[in-house]
């Protein structure tokens, strides 16, 4: 993979009135990555956004896209961004096509035919030419990402994405996300609620909280196993476990065990031995959600602020 | 910049609101143009312009015999009796109400509907992107913000001006149509010399003098819309001080500094013929000094709020 990131966010602080909405931040975005972009409400995300858009100027720290700061060189540096924020507002009172034809003369070098081909991407040909106060929800979705995708950015930026898309939309939309960022090599990041959206979805996870990034994973790199069992007697398992010095939890009616796959059929003999009575060992893949509840601690809302 | 200003033309035509605003500009000319005709023919009085020359005389040499009239009233007055004189010597009629050339003299008046106009288009065009949420997708495109606020003010201009030639070409069509050719002339006092008033060149004079009045208060409207970003509070705002604006004026025509107030300057077709000004002792260069001042304030607060500040809405 390229080295060299297509966005930077370094060290991005955002004051609003007195309080510090983004404290700090600094991220890379690569080529042909898909990154995930998730957080309580109130943590951020938006303003996050915002100023990676230039839609909002950071109180210090500096956004760079393809090495281009954004504040210094907007234009050059916006000709490679795409962005869908929040639910893509489209002048409702003309056609589609007079929409991208709107967006297209912002842009330099996008022909007609580049829009046509856009069209036919997101599947709305039969309806290109019709107002956009007669679409639903999910073909403003589309034209929208359609909209993002005309200059052939380097870098998509996807705000909620799939809202509003029916289940096949947003399968689609997936498929197509990630054909682009393989084939192009274009860099993605995509906020969204939709926890199992997102695990579907991206290469990478960056969780921000309180304004602070808390974290940053790879989907499909190494991850810690665990196993549930269901064994009994519960207090003899307590101690059998204790003993070994393995740390589990209480789980629904058994316990989930940290465990490498390798060390399974040992851990099985022993518990056989010491007279543990086995009902049920099993694979436990922890979800997005639950590390992400982990992570951010359930469920408050950061601080209230002014906006 | 080409590419923007087309964007946002075709954007304003988009809008149905813009097509009845045309629509009524073109049946408002018409419709004048009828209730004038309807008015004459009500009051068949034969008019002898000499007597009412000979009148005006009277009147004039009664009002100049007043004590301690000021240098403005005391110009305009003999200058208006220069005029009566000349026509009377040289049995030159003055343009008929009930003429083509009468009708078409009545258009820079009218024309302040285009000033209604224009606010609604000036006040909506930045703060109708804000209300629609197109402001995110228009500031997230490869294009700098001044660039996008400019294209939005020629848009504006543009609109005034295409406006003032319908209204212009409904006026002129409405007048052929409605009302005789009579012979009549504009005449006025230049260097003590009573001259000729060329018609067309006069008509275009006093339409350009009253446009400049509509780019003004358009700028106003267009800076409240853009820092406010609401397009009622900048047509509430604007409209307001339209009609408010003289009378303000007017209220206050005893202070000195009245002379600074915007609308005691914009209207500059009172510094043309022999009128004279709201306010003792203005002039034109004055009032366009004064006009050019408030525009650039409005423009670079426009400007300032557009660039600057955040989108977070």
């Amino acid at each position: 993979m390229d080295t060299k990131p297509i966005v930077k966010l370094q060290n991005i602080t955002k004051v609003i009135g007195k309080k510090k909405i983004i404290d700090d931040l600094s991220l890379d975005l690569f080529a042909g990555q898909i990154t995930g972009f998730l957080g309580p409400n109130g943590a951020g995300k938006t303003t996050t956004i915002r100023m990676m858009t230039g839609l909002m100027r950071p109180t210090s720290g500096e956004v760079f896209i393809d090495g281009q700061a954004i504040s210094t060189n907007f234009e050059e540096s916006m000709s490679k961004v795409g962005v869908i924020v929040e639910n893509p507002e489209m002048y409702k009172f003309m056609s589609g096509y007079k929409n991208l034809l709107h967006f297209a003369r912002m842009n330099k070098n996008v022909t007609k035919d580049r829009i046509d081909e856009v069209i036919a991407q997101v599947g709305l040909q039969n309806r290109i030419h019709e107002k956009v106060s007669t679409y639903s929800l999910g073909m403003r979705q589309r034209l929208g990402l359609a909209q993002a995708l005309l200059h052939r950015p380097k870098f998509l930026i996807l705000d909620e994405p799939t809202n509003g898309l029916d289940p096949a939309g947003i399968r689609e939309f997936r498929m197509y996300l990630r054909k682009i960022a393989t084939e192009e090599g274009v860099s993605i990041f995509v906020s969204s609620h939709l926890l199992a959206e997102i695990e579907l979805m991206c290469d990478r996870i960056a969780v921000i909280q309180n304004g602070k990034l808390i974290s940053i994973k790879e989907v499909n790199g190494e991850q810690e196993s665990y196993y549930y069992a269901e064994v009994s007697p519960k207090e003899q398992a307590h101690a059998f476990f204790e003993s070994k010095d393995m740390k589990v939890e209480n789980f629904e009616k058994g316990f989930v065990i940290p465990l490498e796959t390798e060390a399974v059929p040992a851990l099985i003999t022993e518990m056989v031995t010491s007279n543990l009575q086995i009902f049920s060992f099993s694979l436990h893949k922890k979800t997005l959600e639950d590390q992400f509840l982990e992570m951010t601690g359930g469920g408050q809302i950061a601080e209230s602020h002014k906006k | 910049m080409l590419n923007l200003i087309r964007n946002e033309w075709l954007k304003l035509w988009s809008k149905k609101a813009t097509w009845v605003m045309l629509v009524i500009t073109a049946l408002l000319m018409i419709g004048l143009g009828g209730i004038f005709k309807w008015i004459q023919s009500q009051t068949d009085q034969v008019d002898d312009w000499k007597q009412s020359s000979q009148a005006q005389i009277t009147s004039l040499e009664e009002q100049l015999a007043i004590p301690n009239l000021s240098d403005d009233e005391l110009k305009s007055f003999e200058d208006a009796l220069l005029i009566e004189k000349y026509r009377l010597d040289h049995n030159i009629a003055p343009i008929s109400s009930e003429s083509v050339k009468g009708f078409i003299n009545e258009i820079p008046g009218i024309l302040s509907i285009i000033t209604l106009f224009t606010v609604v288009v000036a006040a909506g065009i930045v703060a109708s992107e804000f209300s629609q949420g197109t402001i995110k997708m228009l500031l997230t495109r490869p294009v700098k913000r001044w660039k996008i606020l400019t294209s939005k003010l020629i848009t504006v201009g543009i609109f005034a001006i295409v406006m003032s030639a319908v209204l212009l070409l409904f006026g002129v069509i409405t007048g052929y149509i409605f009302f005789d050719q009579i012979p009549g002339r504009s005449l006025e006092v230049v260097n003590g010399n009573v001259v000729d008033v060329s018609f067309w060149g006069r008509l275009l004079l006093l339409i350009g003098l009253s446009l400049i009045n509509v780019f003004v208060i358009g700028t106003l409207a267009f800076m409240i819309g853009s820092v406010f970003r609401s397009s009622s509070l900048a047509i509430g705002i604007s409209i307001f001080l339209m009609f408010m604006g003289v009378n303000i004026v007017l209220i206050l025509s005893r202070f000195e500094f009245v002379k600074y107030i915007l609308f005691a300057n914009t209207n500059l077709t009172q510094y043309i013929g022999n009128n004279q000004p709201m306010i003792e002792g203005l002039t034109m260069p004055f009032s366009i000094a004064v006009i050019s001042v408030y525009v650039l304030v409005f423009l670079v607060i426009s400007y300032w709020s557009f660039i600057r500040r955040d989108v977070a809405a």
